[in-house]
């Protein structure tokens, strides 16, 4: 088990990673809370060695994505609709942020992780492969695709 | 845009609402990181239960597949069946080419021996040489003896029909001796019997040999036609042969 000293300064340095991933994937503040609370668990019992800082961050964004993706597949909340279940967008956003938050918030889900991943963390397609277990090419093939669906929602931007 | 998007998730942080409260859950969850350590007291424990499972699996599988009886069922083909105490089929072994096919063709390993000793006797190579004149011998031998009488009435239930079938007991001790021959226990009885009339016959001659011609070769030198007179299935009431006219305790 992980001392306390670890798990804070773990919480300080991913939370708002854990936060965005969250974000792009749930819908309420709820739900998040929970997502929070399984992922900082899972790694205050985990015993993995980290190589680095780079594999601990990478194995929190995998966790982290997992368990949303768990969280929708689940029994419980495929039944039920939440009375809360409202995008969860941050108030003090400018509208310019908005809008493309809200674009991409209306990717499908496959396309989500990849384009936070790729612009949001500056993971190379090979290393978004890695972290979702995902052949090299089909994450090209989701980049190629979501900067495709971006530019109709948000006009002609360089997307590089 | 990489950088718009960029721009706009540096927005977006965790609250420190939820970070406390995530904090709390995990000091709550891991009872305030204290480590939980086994006692020593309930890992000897552990490890005793451990140990006793282990030796008892192992204990029951080791008594699962001992046998305690045999069956040996002759005629021409030579087949033996290991009894396990549990009255389960736990080797069938055959003692001859046509043993080999048969024990090949009539699949009742780990069945109960009264249902495998129906399946051999009525099996096609076992009723055609019946049709043909054939001798069926039945022979149990075991270290149990209640087993074995169980088994001996069994066969001779099994056998009523059967006007060449004789059932018959042999002692624990023959076993090995038979194996050691190359002969199942029915056999080797036979060949016993036969060696006590004429000393010049070899383990070898009887395997080649079928039950009815021992049989016919024993009436033949024997002075008293006396042989399994009270050891028809179909007519012997007591069971077993020990002591019998022949002196060879079975």
């Amino acid at each position: 088990m992980r001392s306390e000293q670890e798990v804070n300064t773990a919480i300080e340095r991913y939370s708002d990673t854990i936060k965005r991933l969250c974000m792009i994937h749930l819908k309420n503040y709820a739900d998040t809370e929970d997502i929070f609370q399984t992922v900082f668990l899972k790694y205050v019992l985990s015993s993995v060695c980290f190589e680095n800082q780079e594999h601990e961050k990478a194995w929190f964004i995998r966790v982290t994505i997992n368990a949303c993706r768990d969280l929708i597949k689940s029994f419980f909340r495929s039944r039920t609709v939440s009375m809360d279940e409202i995008i969860n967008l941050p108030d003090k956003l400018p509208p310019d942020n908005r809008q493309i938050l809200e674009a991409i918030l209306s990717l499908p889900p496959k396309y989500k992780d990849i384009v936070y991943l790729h612009y949001y963390e500056g993971y190379t397609a090979v290393q978004i492969g890695k972290i979702l277990k995902k052949n090299v090419n089909t994450v090209y093939t989701l980049l190629t695709r979501s900067r495709q669906m971006l530019k109709e929602k948000l006009g002609d931007i360089d997307y590089e | 845009m990489s950088n718009n998007i960029k721009e706009t998730f540096n927005k977006i942080h965790a609250e420190e609402e939820l970070k406390i409260k995530t904090k709390a859950f995990l000091a709550r969850k891991t009872d305030n990181y204290k480590k939980r350590r086994v006692s020593f007291k309930y890992q000897t424990i552990a490890i005793t239960a451990c140990l006793f499972l282990f030796i008892l699996s192992a204990g029951g599988l080791k008594l699962y597949f001992t046998p305690t009886s045999v069956i040996s069922i002759d005629i021409n083909p030579s087949v033996e069946l290991g009894i396990n105490m549990f009255d389960r089929i736990i080797s069938v072994k055959g003692y001859n080419d046509d043993g080999n096919e048969l024990a090949d063709l009539v699949d009742v390993k780990y069945t109960n021996y009264k249902y495998g000793l129906e399946q051999l006797v009525n099996s096609q190579t076992v009723t055609q040489c019946l049709s043909n004149n054939g001798a069926l011998s039945i022979t149990v031998a075991g270290s149990n003896q209640k087993q074995c009488n169980d088994i001996l009435s069994n066969a001779k239930n099994c056998t009523s029909g059967q006007q060449n079938a004789y059932c018959h007991m042999a002692n624990y001790s023959q076993i090995e001796s038979a194996h050691q021959c190359g002969l199942s226990v029915g056999k080797y009885m036979a060949y016993l019997e036969l060696k006590a009339l004429d000393s010049s016959i070899t383990p070898e001659e009887i395997s080649g040999m079928t039950m009815r011609e021992i049989r016919d070769r024993i009436n033949s030198i024997s002075p008293e036609d006396t042989y399994y007179q009270d050891e028809y299935c179909n007519q012997n009431e007591h069971g077993h042969t020990n002591g019998h006219g022949h002196g060879h305790g079975y």
